[in-house]
């Protein structure tokens, strides 16, 4: 737009230049309120009030707290430029959050700024000077009315801001203008026109082509205009199936962005929305919408990470974790607070068409262990806690396990190739002369040479010192070794994976068995409760474990390594102990003997596990870890220490 | 009435009564949402004399959501599959824009034949051609739309040949197809190995045989 004047520019860089000032103490008290508010977190893991060194601060935020903190950005945005929320909002999306950088470059050129983020029209080429001093003039003037008056007369919206419009349409999309405003060169931009074409010319919808004489033509502020219907099939459209937040203009080419009180009024207003919309696609837009914006914030915010449940709509803040260096020091595992799958977000997808109020029967058992914490890694995409091993370690080993190199790991091991027609072969007994099945291609298995040259009598080959013929074996006999070798961790992963899983299994048969003994004898509901608690310290102590030989299968060798496999075989001690005491039978009048026990061994266990978590802790913040493979963010290993 | 199926009636007429465009619009089956459009290649072109059919598939939440076009007709063009007809250009993805309609797409399309964009390919072997020696890639182009777009000089062809030459329709040169279909090499395998390897123009000198030969061993 060209109403942007270079007087205004100044006053208002002055302005802000204090509130750029006041706006950075704001952020330092605020960085202290959040420390502050952790210490008081109930939300935080740790059971005792000191602090784990495998543990790491951090917070959970619910979807209108992380709402509150951008119309905090939003407001901020707004004292600083002098604009609308709306436009605030709009300015800040397009700056990814980045307020700083934001405002630098609204100082340095307001106009490019606004025209960039789809809240301005772009100035025409050449601007006359006649026009410039008619925008200053008119800059004085604080009413809105006049501005837009001004602009109809020199853009294209003559028709629509004609002033037969009525005053109730106009009063439902643009708010009754607010005060004072100094910088008011995009106030007027906010104001989405809902306007009526003079009765004598029809209207019909560039869209849809409906001419039907009730229709409402309805714009942005770039004046392109289509029936309100349009409008919201369009929006709808773009929220539900593009995931869009930022709803462009209609018109190809054009690159206004829709406001979110002009998303509002068009998806939920009684005034806008067309009245043969489906008024739940209505709610659901809006509301995906809303939820959209505070994807964008905490995307676009490194101390954020949005909770990767479904059905979840909780934030989790670890400022701690923000850069991605800390994580070779670190293991950032954090919970939302939230369990279990939501039954609104499951019974949705379960009975969407089913009527409402109907209550839904959830077919996941009702043991209260499948209400699993949302527990997952602020720090890599890893969805369960991947303790002690830090994440680029973690992301290795699940992608070691995931593809198939160990499948051709496996047939280099096994097969050969038939060195005709590169069949891969797997010798399954049965003499050296070897015939291709595919391409009846005679060879030897040993050297892989023609048999021909072999001679008819003798079945021995005389080639298998030849030095090729031993390189081979020595690539097959490696591969083969690092196959074991990997086996070996992969094993006792699954393994222990495998078993956590069954002892939930096994705890809800108990549970069962333990409620009939509360009803059968005498002993009380926290007297039974001694297995639920060792089933949890199990299943967390395998998941530890688990990736204990994760984390061992990528250790150099040394003297590190032996400890941290000595801390590891304790730890796996316990646990098969007290995993064996779980599955003793329960006898009621044995029932006090096996208490006692458990509950020894479980804080055993839970001890051991504490001291492998601290451990490894500590020896990611001492960088005493050597790895056998480059890991992001480490050292390079010297040579020596490298396996493949 | 259904505002997806007033919309593409009226599109349908619009495209009727416009005379100076060339484009037309036709159904394929009953459904008014399953079209065939086409259009002339593009004067100046080698596209130019040729007629291009488009498939034209309009989803249910058109015009909010793009339509879906892949050619018919088979086109040598960087940004058209040669295999599949599908193609690559912003409007049918995320610049779509609802008023846009099936006749300003097609003359797109239309413009897509005039202006090729070999660095967003969406068929990268003939991009690379297009690259390597534009004049080589017109050849093919000219051939491609000789053959199955009806383009000039349709008769001579077939009258003279009787068969599609396979050699032109990749784009190589005879002799190059010949000398390796002398080593002994299936003659359909030879044309593959040479048009993956865009043995063509500048890049013969860059390949040298034993990679050829090396490329047909293993295929």
């Amino acid at each position: 737009m060209s109403d942007y004047d270079i007087s205004d520019n100044e006053a208002d860089y002055y302005d802000s230049d204090e509130m750029m000032e006041d706006y950075q103490n704001d952020d330092d008290q605020d960085e202290d309120d959040m420390e502050m508010d952790d210490y008081n977190d109930d939300f935080r893991i740790s059971a005792g009030s000191k602090q784990k060194s495998y543990e790491v601060d951090y917070k959970s935020l619910s979807q209108s707290s992380v709402e509150k903190t951008m119309k905090e950005d939003v407001d901020h945005i707004c004292g600083i430029f002098g604009v609308e929320p709306a436009i605030a909002s709009l300015l800040l999306r397009h700056a990814d959050w980045n307020k700083e950088p934001l405002i630098e470059r609204y100082m340095e050129n307001a106009t490019k700024v606004l025209v960039d983020a789809g809240v301005a029209i772009p100035e025409p080429v050449a601007e006359p000077t006649p026009v410039r001093t008619h925008h200053s003039v008119d800059k004085l003037s604080t009413g809105s009315a006049s501005r837009r008056s001004t602009r109809s007369s020199s853009k294209l919206l003559s028709s629509l801001t004609s002033p037969t419009r009525s005053s109730a349409q106009k009063s439902s999309f643009s708010s009754p203008s607010s005060s004072s405003s100094s910088i008011s060169a995009s106030k007027s931009r906010t104001k989405d026109k809902l306007s009526e074409e003079p009765e004598q010319k029809s209207f019909t919808c560039p869209i849809c082509f409906d001419d039907s004489p009730s229709l409402k033509p309805l714009s942005l502020i770039c004046g392109h205009p289509a029936c309100s219907g349009c409008w919201n099939a369009y929006t709808v459209s773009k929220i539900r199936d593009e995931a869009e937040h930022c709803i462009r203009c209609m018109t190809e080419g054009c690159a206004i962005v829709a406001p979110d009180d002009f998303i509002h009024d068009i998806l939920l207003s009684d005034a806008a929305a067309p009245p043969d919309s489906n008024p739940d696609d209505n709610q659901t837009a809006w509301v995906r919408f809303q939820e959209l914006l505070v994807r964008s914030f905490v995307g676009a915010n490194p101390k954020l990470k949005f909770c990767p449940y479904p059905g979840c709509t909780n934030t989790v803040s670890c400022p701690a974790a923000a850069s991605k260096s800390v994580l070779t020091t670190m293991v950032p595992i954090v919970s939302c607070g939230a369990k279990g799958i939501p039954k609104d977000a499951s019974a949705a997808a379960a009975s969407s068409s089913s009527s409402s109020g109907v209550t839904t029967v959830t077919t996941t058992p009702p043991s209260s262990l499948y209400d699993k914490e949302h527990v997952f890694c602020f720090g890599c995409p890893i969805e369960s806690d991947h303790r002690p091993v830090v994440c680029a370690v973690a992301r290795l080993w699940l992608k070691k396990c995931e593809d198939d190199s160990e499948t051709a790991n496996w047939i280099k091991s096994n097969t050969k190739e038939c060195s005709q027609c590169q069949s891969t072969i797997e010798k399954n007994g049965g003499c050296n002369h070897m015939t291709c099945k595919k391409c009846k291609y005679e060879f030897c298995w040993v050297c892989m040479g023609p048999w021909s040259e072999h001679g008819t009598a003798w079945y021995s080959c005389n080639r298998y010192d030849e030095k090729g013929g031993v390189e081979a074996r020595d690539a097959q006999s490696r591969s083969r070794a690092s196959l074991e070798r990997y086996l070996h961790y992969y094993n006792r992963w699954a393994n222990h994976e495998q078993s956590a899983k069954l002892s939930i299994e096994l705890y809800a048969k108990t549970e069962k068995k333990m409620e009939d003994m509360q009803i059968t004898s005498s002993l009380t509901w926290i007297e039974v409760q001694f297995m639920r608690k060792a089933v949890e310290v199990v299943e967390r102590c395998r998941s530890t474990l688990k990736w204990t030989y994760a984390m061992a299968y990528y250790l150099a060798k040394g003297n590190e390594k032996d400890l941290f496999e000595d801390n590891q075989r304790d730890l796996e001690k316990a646990v098969e102990d007290l995993s064996e005491l779980l599955e003793s039978p329960i006898e009621s009048e044995n029932i006090p003997v096996l208490r006692q026990k458990v509950t020894d061994k479980t804080v055993y266990v839970q001890k051991r596990n504490e001291i492998v978590l601290e451990d490894t802790a500590t020896g990611f913040q001492d960088g005493r870890w050597r790895w056998n493979v480059s890991v992001d963010g480490f050292e390079e290993p010297p040579e020596e220490l490298m396996v493949n | 009435m259904d505002a997806r199926l007033r919309r593409v009636n009226k599109e349908i007429a619009d495209c009727k009564n416009d005379r100076t465009s060339n484009i037309t619009l036709e159904l394929i089956d009953n459904s008014p949402f399953h079209l065939k459009g086409s259009f002339p290649g593009p004067e100046g072109t080698p596209y130019q004399g040729g007629l291009f059919e488009v498939d034209i598939v309009i989803p249910d939440s058109y015009p909010f959501q793009p339509v879906k076009m892949k050619f018919i007709t088979k086109v040598y063009h960087p940004n058209v599959s040669s295999a599949s007809g599908a193609i690559c250009l912003d409007i049918l993805k995320d610049a779509w824009s609802p008023v846009l309609t099936l006749k300003s797409t097609l003359i797109s399309l239309q413009s897509l034949l005039c202006s090729p964009e070999p660095n967003d390919p969406q068929d990268a072997e003939v991009a690379k051609h297009y690259t390597t020696s534009k004049g080589s890639f017109d050849e093919t182009a000219r051939y491609w739309t000789q053959i199955y777009a009806g383009g000039p000089g349709t008769k001579e062809v077939k009258g003279l040949r009787g068969v599609k030459d396979e050699v032109a329709i990749a784009g190589l040169e005879k002799a190059h197809v010949d000398q390796f279909e002398g080593l002994g090499f299936p003659r359909n395998k030879v044309i593959d190995v040479l048009r993956r390897l865009n043995y063509r123009g500048a890049n013969v000198a860059q390949i040298s045989e034993d990679r050829v030969v090396e490329e047909l061993l293993k295929s």
